[in-house]
């Protein structure tokens, strides 16, 4: 029964169509997330595709290792002699860019500088320029101090003593030295990999939202619900086949973008912290590149679960596919136009974008336990995914003929 | 096997579309007969757990046909009015599912699905998907899926719409065929088709049943007979407002009617066999009072 569900499901020309249009934004984010990473030759010039890839590789490994005092020491030194050539200081581009191509193989780490040594809520791009290799002594305790300044500061009202202490703790317990290494192709694949979860959910939305409703809309209820599974097994076919479409195409979808992207770009940097790249360094979370990725892809997977049981649940509900089809459509978009409110940051949507949640302070106190937003979403989505299934089951059983 | 009907009611809002029904059917075919708004197709979605009734019951050998749920539906074969199939389907695919969603094991489904393909000769076009059969074709589908389990309790609801009348014959002969050690209920509103095939017939209206026996039954509790008229144009148009007319036949310079009557409805009214199409119009047909009320109308169904 359960093959006879997906085959309904595939057999109409809209789902075929809606595949092929899958494929074809996953093929195009993994021209960007690959298209995304450029190498600056000694010219000045900027290369793109597989080569440049393996170059700025080779550049990038050579500053590769642990994130020690002498080594922050030696790339504001490094980035100063560069700085202080005729290249750096012409007026002419092209020249600065000569200056930048090398440079570039420290660039993630003099970035790290801009987040360690400047306020936590400023960014200046040219504050390394002005650092001398004794201010490397700060690089780490700058990490805590400006974190405890700006709980003190901007943030006073944002948190509650006891999460202005759980934050404290958490940076106080990463692990240092940071590991550095090349690690594109993980920032690469876990920027687009939100994009290409959304596209998938929309799609499965589409896909999913027939399931319960192609009954009622076909006028094959009759005979659906007076057969000897109708009002049983047959809907238990019709929650498996839900679960199998939204399983399978996530996962193909998302191992294929994976397989690319990181084939592409390489897997290396995959132990190393989130904060040893610019954009993870404030983040409270102590997780690597892996387990990161590994996070985006499962919560990923519940937010579809979630979502594409959702859009069943109302399928079933108002027997109209076309209002379900809407349900990830919502879900996705509308929280966007919500306040700031902590609440938004355990709305589904978010499970789609856990990469960004384990950059974001959303903190919540339950007893006298602080937890930031990521261990509770997929805990919290997993239990109502698993309540909205016998609420789906008894819908569908308990429905009439109108 | 026992199907009883016990004061079974289904409102909808204020509107009663079936009222306080009761009736007790065994082995054999049963017409249900009524016009297009009866309840016909209500009752029948009671009869298989389609809708749940507002007040009454339905036992099957004493036992709650909802209460029993699924072992109640495995003796179940329906065939609905609007009978909606999976479009992208071939019939072959279509028939395997309904299989399945029956209980029939796969290897049982195959042979059986074979055996109806050919049955109602649609070997031809089991590779055709479902929405590229013509209406005939579908209704034979239907009414394969409605027999894949091989029901104790068969329910076709107005099978015969839309089907030719080579078709319709067929099929009246089919029905005969599955009736033997089934419960066959038919719904229609075109006498023909039980008139010869059911052994009892159920005339509903207003969501009562109001009468039911044998053809001969329903014909002889008629309380008016039946008079063949020669009139002409002038004498015709009087006549259909006085009396329910079943039919008009053009006579050379006059007309021919079928009229029913309690009394002669004039001097040289020569008196015929009822049918259970004069009995149809009987029960069903509108007061002829009515009628001449409504001026535009006449007494002919």
């Amino acid at each position: 029964m359960v093959y006879y569900e997906i085959k309904k499901v595939f057999s109409r020309m809209s789902s075929r169509i809606a595949l092929t249009l899958l494929l074809v934004t996953l093929a195009v984010t993994c021209w960007f997330a690959v298209m995304g990473v450029y190498y600056v030759n000694e010219n000045g010039d900027e290369e793109k595709g597989i080569t440049a890839i393996h170059k700025l590789r080779e550049q990038k490994k050579e500053w590769a290792g642990l994130l020690t005092e002498e080594r922050i020491a030696e790339v504001i030194s490094e980035n100063a002699r560069i700085n202080a050539t005729a290249q750096a200081k012409s007026e002419d581009f092209q020249e600065n860019d000569i200056a930048y191509s090398k440079k570039q193989g420290f660039d993630d780490i003099r970035r790290l500088l801009v987040y360690s040594y400047g306020d936590f809520n400023n960014y200046d791009y040219y504050l390394p320029d002005r650092l001398s290799p004794d201010d490397a002594g700060m690089f780490y305790p700058n990490r805590i101090l400006h974190l405890e300044e700006w709980l003190r500061g901007d943030a006073k009202d944002l948190f509650t003593e006891r999460e202005k202490q759980f934050l404290i703790e958490k940076y106080k317990g990463l692990e240092t030295p940071l590991v550095y290494d090349y690690m594109e192709g993980w920032l690469q694949a876990s920027q687009y990999a939100p994009t290409v979860i959304m596209i998938t959910v929309l799609l499965l939305g589409f896909l999913t939202a027939n399931i319960f409703s192609g009954e009622f809309q076909t006028k094959a209820d009759a005979v659906f619900f007076s057969s000897y599974h109708g009002r049983k097994k047959a809907i238990t076919a019709k929650i498996k086949a839900g679960f199998w479409i939204t399983t399978g195409i996530y996962w193909i979808v998302m191992l294929l973008y994976s397989a690319v992207v990181l084939g592409i770009l390489g897997t290396d940097g995959a132990s190393c912290p989130i904060q040893a790249v610019p954009g993870g360094w404030k983040s409270f979370y102590s997780v690597t590149n892996l387990q990161q990725y590994l996070l985006v892809l499962a919560g990923g997977y519940i937010g579809s679960l979630f979502l594409m049981f959702l859009t069943m649940l109302i399928s079933a509900k108002v027997r109209l596919a076309v209002v379900a089809v809407t349900v990830p459509f919502i879900m996705i978009f509308l929280p966007s136009f919500l306040s700031t409110d902590r609440i938004a940051g355990l709305l589904p949507d978010q499970l789609l974008q856990m990469n960004m949640v384990i950059r974001q302070f959303n903190l919540y106190e339950l007893g006298e336990k602080v937890l930031g937003a990521a261990p509770i979403l997929p805990i919290l989505y997993t239990v109502l995914t698993l309540v909205m299934i016998p609420v789906l089951y008894q819908i569908y059983r308990r429905a009439q003929l109108r | 096997m026992e199907l009883e009907i016990k004061h079974l009611k289904k409102r909808f809002g204020a509107a009663a579309a079936v009222d306080d029904v009761s009736c007790t059917m065994h082995q054999g075919v049963y017409g249900l007969l009524g016009v297009n708004g009866a309840g016909k197709t209500t009752l029948m979605r009671m009869l298989c757990t389609l809708v749940h009734p507002t007040a009454g019951e339905i036992t099957y050998n004493g036992r709650d046909i909802f209460e029993m749920d699924a072992q109640y539906r495995n003796l179940l074969g329906y065939l609905p009015q609007e009978f909606g199939f999976y479009p992208d389907f071939t019939v072959e695919e279509y028939l395997s599912y309904i299989s399945a969603i029956k209980g029939l094991r796969p290897a049982v489904a195959g042979k059986r699905t074979r055996e109806l393909l050919r049955q109602m000769g649609l070997s031809e076009v089991r590779k055709k998907k479902m929405k590229k059969l013509s209406g005939g074709m579908k209704r034979r589908v239907g009414i394969a899926q409605a027999i894949l389990n091989d029901p104790e309790i068969l329910i076709l609801d107005e099978p015969t719409v839309g089907l030719d009348p080579n078709e319709r014959i067929r099929f009246r002969n089919l029905i005969s065929e599955l009736a033997h050690e089934r419960l066959v209920l038919l719904s229609t509103h075109i006498v023909s088709d039980v008139e010869y095939i059911a052994d009892q017939i159920l005339l509903m209206k207003d969501g009562r049943l109001m009468h039911s026996g044998t053809s001969e039954e329903i014909v002889a509790a008629m309380e008016e007979r039946v008079w063949n008229c020669v009139v002409s144009h002038k004498e015709a148009s009087e006549c259909m407002r006085r009396y329910k007319v079943a039919n008009v036949k053009p006579a050379q310079e006059q007309l021919m009617l079928r009229v029913l009557s309690a009394e002669k409805p004039m001097a040289d009214a020569v008196e015929l066999e009822p049918t259970l199409e004069d009995a149809f119009l009987y029960y069903f047909g509108s007061p002829a009072q009515e009628f001449a009320k409504g001026g535009e109308h006449h007494g002919l169904l």
